[in-house]
């Protein structure tokens, strides 16, 4: 089994920057995301916000030809794969064969094409669908882009595992590379923002009208976003041999399902609970070890509420510090925990733990060390990447200074 | 891979419902599936003909899952909920206890049992009735207790809320390799302890727009019928399965994938022999066991002559030009994410002389996956 995994490049588009260095920028310095939403009229839902990337262009980062065959999730991804190939600085041919893999989480995937083609059925009849379109809805085709991009031709893996679909797409990629499947990974989660989604949440009254608050005490809901969030993920060998600049370690995935409700978490948090243990002791540590949390942070009651469970009763008196990158990004559904992987990346490498903005009022239900309203440093050898998600899906993720995992912890070969 | 023991099987397809009806189908030559459509309204399609799709005929979910939950599901999540209900009946990890009550087995722990789906297209349904609403009225009008049924992986999320799975939920969307690559998931997820045994399975169910789509891409009159199935699979580590004194229906022994993007710049559409082949090598060295030791291929030949070709063509660039080819879409029809499942419970139901039979699916984008089955 090959125990270490290292992540050696990221590539982001979120509503606070495209790349690398503009996003770890506006997180440090708790810049918010959100704004007006231009891309449908969101009035008559009696909001206005989301965490929409207004700054991407499809045509700034990819060819003309995969332009047109990639709706904008796919492209949203195969953006971020770009720049986090250029991040590794992988050599051309270094990706081409069957050794290197791609997976790509998402919760609704090309829905943006399915919203055109539906807009001509429903309305106008089955005569207005545009054939020509129909093809480039599949959710198949998220890794699919980015496996052409580069030459890749290894596994290619769609997890649609909704808000915890980012956390998927790298923990189960990890494992790829671990257990000896591939070499490199290329792993991360997309989603953008649509009315129906929107509408979604609205009419599950868990939208806030005017800002995502998590942990705090007058907590609204939740703020919709978008993005995508990938990351080169390479086994030591691979690493090494190419004298790689490694950013961080990948430790193990934490994974369980509540089998409790689709969209409510359990009350009693047993099954996040669960998975945040597999997390830390498949990684060869203990909760002593870790020094950050990343939430999940949704700023619903019921996440929050659950959360906080999960920090109680896994880190006991212990008070580890905590923080929602949802607070300036949005909830960008299932690229939400790819997007805050790699704000663990950036802690790792900076020491600095992006703030949970908005935090006025703390809640007595959620008494944990939120980072509040402002970026701080802090010890930053291990962090989780905490998740949940619809279908009771619960998700963690360690990540570490490289070398720091204990990769006895890992449980393999049965 | 180490090799990993079937343990049960349900299938839901336009043949039927359950293990025995589908074995029963397999050895009717006669059996096909037929078009009766319940699921929308096929009248509109009626000048181009009948609409090629075919369902799961008189499916009845209060027959397995009684009638109380099941108002806002949709038709994919309870074909899904009854085939997992029933494999883990057939596998024995769950049964009808004293008093009617359906229960774990003793031993199953049910934090130890997990799933892995495939679909392809699962949330369409729920998209569109959504849709339309939102287009017709107002999207304030959309019902919020079916909103949860637009996301792709809910349909898994209701299996494990049903049948109390509390260990790991994964949803896997890879087009038709899908239903073999769920085999793969889940062979990762048992060698890293993270389940004891885990239901493997493809489902897709028919809706208007899967029809439409597929309509508007003329496939073409020899194409497979659209069609739905539920297919799970319990698999467990051998000796777990062993242990326990699971009866054994098969095993999975090898998974190989494969990818090749189309040469020209603007296709999607790709299908390549050299894929196929690579796939299925790669399946037999994870395998470690040599072609001449497989009996027979199941394909996921459907119709569509660019990619039967291929597929045809890697299947006897490995095995021979004499290797038999079972096409179950032929019978079955083409049911998309579920097919890689679908034709692994074939594998199972009809083992040849040999010792292993080797199954194929071939994507619509140039990703091919195959598996080794041991059916003796």
């Amino acid at each position: 089994m090959t125990a270490r995994v290292y992540i050696t490049g990221v590539g982001v588009v979120s509503s606070i920057g495209l790349g690398k260095q503009a996003f770890y920028e506006a997180l440090a310095a708790g810049r918010s995301g959100i704004s007006a939403i231009a891309s449908f009229d969101a009035s008559k839902l009696g909001r206005s916000l989301g965490g929409e990337v207004k700054q991407f262009r499809a045509k700034d980062h990819l060819t003309a030809a995969e332009a047109r065959r990639t709706g904008r999730a796919s492209a949203m991804a195969l953006a971020a794969a770009r720049m986090a190939v250029a991040d590794a600085k992988i050599a051309d041919g270094d990706l081409r064969g069957p050794r290197t893999a791609v997976v790509i989480g998402t919760t609704m995937g090309e829905v943006d094409v399915l919203e055109i083609l539906e807009d001509g059925w429903i309305r106008r009849g089955t005569n207005h669908v545009k054939s020509a379109l129909i093809p480039k809805f599949a959710s198949t085709l998220l890794p699919i882009h980015i496996a052409r991009a580069f030459g890749a031709e290894g596994m290619q893996l769609t997890l649609p595992g909704a808000c915890a679909a980012g956390n998927y797409a790298i923990g189960i990629a990890a494992d790829l590379i671990r257990t000896g499947k591939a070499d490199v990974v290329i792993a991360g989660a997309t989603e953008i923002l649509q009315e129906l989604q929107y509408a979604g949440f609205v009419r599950l009254a868990a939208m806030a009208t005017d800002r995502c608050q998590p942990f705090d005490k007058n907590r609204q809901g939740l703020i919709v976003g978008e993005g995508a969030g990938v990351v080169v993920l390479e086994s030591e060998a691979h690493a090494v041999r190419r004298n790689a600049n490694v950013v961080a370690e990948v430790g193990a995935i934490g994974i369980t399902c509540d089998a409790y409700h689709i969209t409510r978490p359990h009350p009693d948090a047993t099954g996040s609970i669960s998975a945040m243990r597999q997390a830390i002791s498949r990684s060869g540590l203990t909760p002593a070890d870790v020094d950050f949390v990343n939430a999940h942070g949704t700023g619903t009651k019921a996440n929050d509420q659950a959360e906080a469970k999960v920090m109680h009763e896994v880190f006991g008196d212990r008070r580890v510090p905590i923080s929602s990158m949802k607070s300036t990004i949005g909830h960008c559904m299932g690229a939400a925990s790819a997007l805050e992987a790699i704000g663990c990346v950036m802690t790792i490498e900076t020491g600095i733990y992006p703030p949970t903005m908005g935090y006025e009022t703390p809640d007595p239900e959620c008494d944990i060390a939120v980072v509040a309203n402002e970026a701080r440093k802090g010890p930053h050898d291990v962090l989780l990447n905490n998740s949940l998600a619809f279908g009771g899906y619960n998700a963690v993720v360690c990540f570490a200074k490289p070398g720091r995992i204990d990769p006895s912890g890992f449980q393999g070969d049965a | 891979m180490k090799p990993r023991a079937i343990t049960g099987c349900s299938v839901l397809s336009a043949l039927g419902v359950g293990r025995e009806t589908f074995e029963r189908a397999l050895r009717d030559p006669e059996a096909v599936a037929t078009s009766a459509i319940t699921t929308f309204d096929p009248s509109p399609y009626f000048a181009q003909g009948v609409p090629h799709v075919a369902e799961v005929p008189d499916f009845d979910p209060t027959q397995f899952l009684g009638d109380k939950g099941l108002r806002t599901l949709d038709r994919l999540t309870k074909l899904m909920v009854v085939s997992a209900r029933l494999a883990l009946g057939d596998a024995g990890l769950k049964k009808t206890g004293e008093g009617g009550a359906w229960g774990f087995a003793e031993g199953v722990d049910p934090t130890r049992v997990g799933v892995v789906c495939s679909n392809a297209y699962g949330s369409l349904e729920a998209i569109t009735e959504l849709d339309r609403v939102a287009k017709l009225e107002d999207a304030r009008y959309i019902n919020p207790a079916k909103f949860p049924n637009t996301v792709s992986n809910s349909a898994s999320g209701y299996v494990s809320i049903w049948e109390d799975l509390r260990a790991l939920n994964i949803t896997v969307s890879d087009g038709n390799p899908g239903g073999l690559d769920g085999f793969a998931v889940a062979d990762l997820m048992l060698a890293t302890r993270r389940a004891d045994a885990i239901l493997v399975g493809g489902a897709e169910a028919m809706c208007e727009a899967l029809f439409l789509a597929f309509a508007k891409l003329e496939a073409g009159p020899d194409h497979a019928k659209l069609a739905e199935a539920a297919v799970f699979l319990a698999v467990e580590p051998t000796a777990a399965a062993e242990a326990r004194g699971a009866k054994v229906l098969g095993h999975i022994f090898g998974f190989g994938t494969a990818f090749e993007a189309p040469t020209s710049d603007v296709a999607l559409f790709h299908a390549s022999a050299a894929a196929v082949s690579r796939a299925l090598r790669s399946a037999l060295a994870d395998a470690g066991i040599e072609a001449a030791a497989v009996g027979g291929v199941v394909s996921g030949i459907a119709g569509l002559p660019r990619f039967d070709e291929a597929e045809h063509d890697g299947i006897t660039d490995v095995f021979g030009p004499s290797i038999a080819i079972e096409r179950p879409k032929a019978r079955f029809g083409e049911t998309l994410g579920a097919s890689g499942t679908l034709a692994v419970a074939t594998a199972l139901a009809s083992p040849t002389s040999a010792t292993f039979t080797a199954v194929v699916s071939v994507g619509y984008y140039g990703n091919v996956s195959a598996v080794i089955v041991r059916t003796a």
